[in-house]
């Protein structure tokens, strides 16, 4: 089964990559789809973010997140709709051939264009996070927080979120087969999602918390609050990491230049 | 090295006491396998004995627990402790942290303050003995059942301490890869290691464990050599399961649906291939069951027997061939139409229950059919698994064979004609066992077709009339047992 936000054990540059690398390109093309609000700039982040997974072998994970982007992209842009009107209006979310009730809820240019920045902004990061996460072994990222003196609380809470999301997609498959080999039939739409709940997240929780105990354990039991740890297979700075740095920082310097002038 | 004094244990927010006045001393290098029924206090004697209910666990501590002489609340902390002990807890998926399984056990060892070189060799000769090497950069979490406990096991092994305690390393295994185990602790046993075991195989361990204990009810009932506690045939039925004569149960009413003229067949599987991506895990299965068999499917771990099992209420179609059930292609059935035909109960039970109480977990699955007199079949289904008396307490609560009798009641209530179950006597003791085995037994006279999936052998031959041996997604023999 596809996991989703699980590392990928393959072979490509951006796994090469020393995880400080990475977390800087994180921070950059965070930063950059954030503070920018021009839609042709996020687009030409989301192509660049697109060419590097595919050279890095990754695009295939990388895709799978569309569906989702795509799900939340007409969420958002519906909701900039309804709550943010500015522009020009270019028709009706209830279209005004409908008596009564008709005319309502005006589609307008500056809605769908903040909306539009808003579904790339997301897309941008969910992007960038996820190479980062399905390209580095947890043990790297653990060793990197370190590192960059995070402390080792925060960097133990981290690994966990990040070790629970394909548990609680595996269980929850798990516990939805039980519940369906039950006859559980809770139906479509909105109301079946809703009757839905009970019998999938009750028994997702309970044993998530009995297993939240046993991992803090075992995490305890391994020396991870030592803070002695045997410097073993770990990433050394290389040239492919300067090189990326390099191109990372003139990044940097060409998008404040582009801001200096005002062309974004 | 470990000595528990007198020791008393309360969970927080209950009453009841899980450990009760208890002491044990585990002497160095000796092994100590510890069993009895669930629910009996040996999760929470592993968790004493490591000292982490000292310093995790809220609740009423009594006594003392001293590790290598030292009172374990004067260690400092846990990562102190685990300088010297080692421990397996029974759920085996909780303990995997990372994503491929040498990094798992790599980082029980890189804490250790070992060089580089060391820490390589460790690692080298963990993967070796644990048999790991092919799994190396597998994803823990897509292993099997009985291969994340040997990860679970190799990364605590992986610490190199002289005490382990073990809840329960062997529960998902099959009958080889538990062999592999019980070698590999053998050999930690001569070179000295002390080991604390909480086992339901007994039969498996016996050459090494040197005491035996039974704890019923938060205490020690029994404590001693095997030979002299196994004399008491009360202890027996408790530490070895037999299931002798449960065959004989209703000799007499197998007998008279087997001269039946050829009932046509309730399952039969034509040809069925099933992929998992590019991984084939059926291979053209052929296979008829008739009504009232009682079929035991056996093999390895990861033999395809569960997935074969899941095609018989679609929740898996097949990718070639087809699954006819009760004379239906199941491809035509929905899975809440199969439900009522087909009744599957996983091997881990807590994955149903949601409700707030034992009857509304067994409601559940009546209303989803649309049955309406529930009340009567909710407590004939309770009282066939003895579990009357639970009718109103928190499905959570019971105990681990409590709440797998509770997950056949919740199945056999919906009244199917087929009742698949999937490892139905995991983690359970010698009487829970048999226990189970009977009620199977029974409902199989009352007319049900059953399909149990096990890796013990023994449950196949003295229970089932027909074993189906598994491997590497075919079958490999099918062949009836008794006076069949």
């Amino acid at each position: 089964m596809a996991e989703i936000l699980a590392y990928v054990h393959k072979d490509g540059f951006f796994h090469r990559l020393h995880p400080f690398t990475k977390i800087a390109f994180i921070l950059l093309f965070g930063l950059m789809s954030i503070l920018s609000t021009n839609l042709l700039f996020l687009i030409v982040l989301v192509i660049v973010i697109l060419i590097i997974a595919y050279c890095a072998n990754l695009s295939t994970e990388v895709m799978q997140q569309f569906k989702l982007i795509a799900v939340m992209s007409v969420i958002l842009i519906g909701l900039t709709i309804i709550t943010m009107p500015s522009g020009e209006t270019i028709g009706y979310l209830i279209p005004s051939f409908i008596p009564v009730i008709g005319g309502h809820l005006p589609i307008t240019t500056g809605a769908i264009d903040f909306g539009l920045v808003l579904t790339l902004r997301f897309m941008v990061l969910i992007c960038v996070f996820q190479l980062f996460v399905i390209s580095t072994q947890p043990r790297d990222i653990v060793h990197t927080m370190e590192r960059m003196k995070i402390p080792v609380d925060y960097t133990l809470m981290f690994l966990i979120a990040l070790r629970f999301i394909p548990t609680l997609q595996i269980e929850g498959k798990r516990i939805h087969e039980a519940q369906l080999a039950r006859g559980y039939n809770p139906g479509t739409g909105i109301l079946g999602k809703v009757r839905s709940v009970a019998p999938i997240v009750i028994p997702l929780v309970s044993n998530a918390l009995a297993r939240a105990t046993v991992l803090g354990l075992t995490i305890d039991i391994r020396g991870y609050r030592t803070r002695t740890r045997t410097r073993i297979r770990e990433f050394a700075f290389q040239t492919r990491d300067y090189s990326m740095f390099i191109v990372l920082i003139a990044a940097g310097c060409g998008y404040v230049a582009l801001i200096a002038k005002q062309i974004l | 090295m470990i000595k528990l004094e007198n020791i008393s244990y309360t969970y927080p927010h209950t009453v009841q006491k899980a450990l009760h006045h208890l002491s044990l001393s585990l002497k160095k290098g000796s092994c100590v396998m510890v069993t009895g029924p669930s629910g009996a206090g040996k999760t929470t004697l592993c968790l004493a004995a490591s000292g982490i209910l000292h310093h995790e666990y809220g609740g009423k501590k009594e006594g003392l627990v001293t590790v290598d002489a030292i009172d374990v609340k004067d260690y400092p902390d846990l990562t102190a402790l685990a300088q010297k002990i080692g421990i397996v807890f029974d759920d085996p998926e909780a303990q995997m942290i990372f994503t491929t399984v040498e990094e798992e056990i790599l980082s029980a060892i890189e804490h250790r303050g070992l060089d580089v070189a060391a820490t390589e060799e460790r690692l080298a000769s963990i993967i070796a003995t644990t048999y790991l090497d092919e799994l190396r950069n597998r994803s823990p979490h897509n292993l099997s059942g009985g291969q994340k406990q040997r990860v679970a096991l190799a990364a605590t092994l992986a610490l190199g301490n002289d005490i382990l305690i073990l809840d329960e390393p062997t529960s998902e295994l099959d009958e080889h890869a538990t062999k592999r185990i019980v070698a590999i602790l053998k050999d930690l046993k001569v070179k000295g290691k002390t080991i604390l075991l909480v086992e339901h195989k007994y039969v498996h361990f016996k050459e090494m464990v040197d005491t035996l204990i039974v704890m019923e009810e938060g205490q020690i009932s029994a404590i001693g050599r095997p030979d002299v506690l196994l004399a008491d045939d009360r202890l027996k039925k408790i530490v070895i399961a037999d299931f002798s004569g449960i065959r004989n149960l209703l000799e007499k009413t197998s007998a008279s649906t087997k001269s039946d003229v050829a009932p046509s067949p309730i399952i039969k599987v034509r040809e069925l291939s099933y992929a998992y991506g590019d991984i084939l895990a059926l291979d053209t299965i052929s296979l008829t069951i008739q009504p009232g068999e009682f079929v035991a499917l056996v093999g390895e771990n990861g033999s395809g027997k569960t997935t074969l099992v899941k095609h018989f209420n679609r929740l898996l179609t097949p990718t070639r061939g087809d699954v006819i059930v009760n004379g239906k292609n199941t491809r035509e059935c929905s899975i809440t139409d199969l439900a009522r035909h087909v009744g599957l109960v996983f091997q881990n039970p807590d994955h149903m229950f949601f409700a707030d109480t034992v009857k509304e977990e067994v409601e559940f699955g009546l209303k989803n059919l649309g049955i309406t007199d529930g009340e009567k079949k909710i407590d004939a289904a309770l009282s066939e698994v003895g579990l009357e008396h639970t009718r109103d307490l928190y499905p959570r609560w019971l105990s681990r064979g409590e709440r797998q009798r509770l997950a056949i009641a919740c199945v056999i209530a919906m009244q199917p004609a087929i009742i698949v179950l999937d490892e139905p006597t995991t983690g359970l003791d010698g009487n829970e066992a048999r226990l189970v085995l009977e009620i199977l037994k029974k409902l199989q006279q009352k007319g049900h077709t059953i399909i149990i999936i096990t890796h013990n052998r023994d449950i196949a031959i003295n229970c089932a009339d027909r074993i189906i041996t598994m491997e590497k997604g075919m079958i490999v023999s099918d062949s009836y047992t008794g006076g069949n």
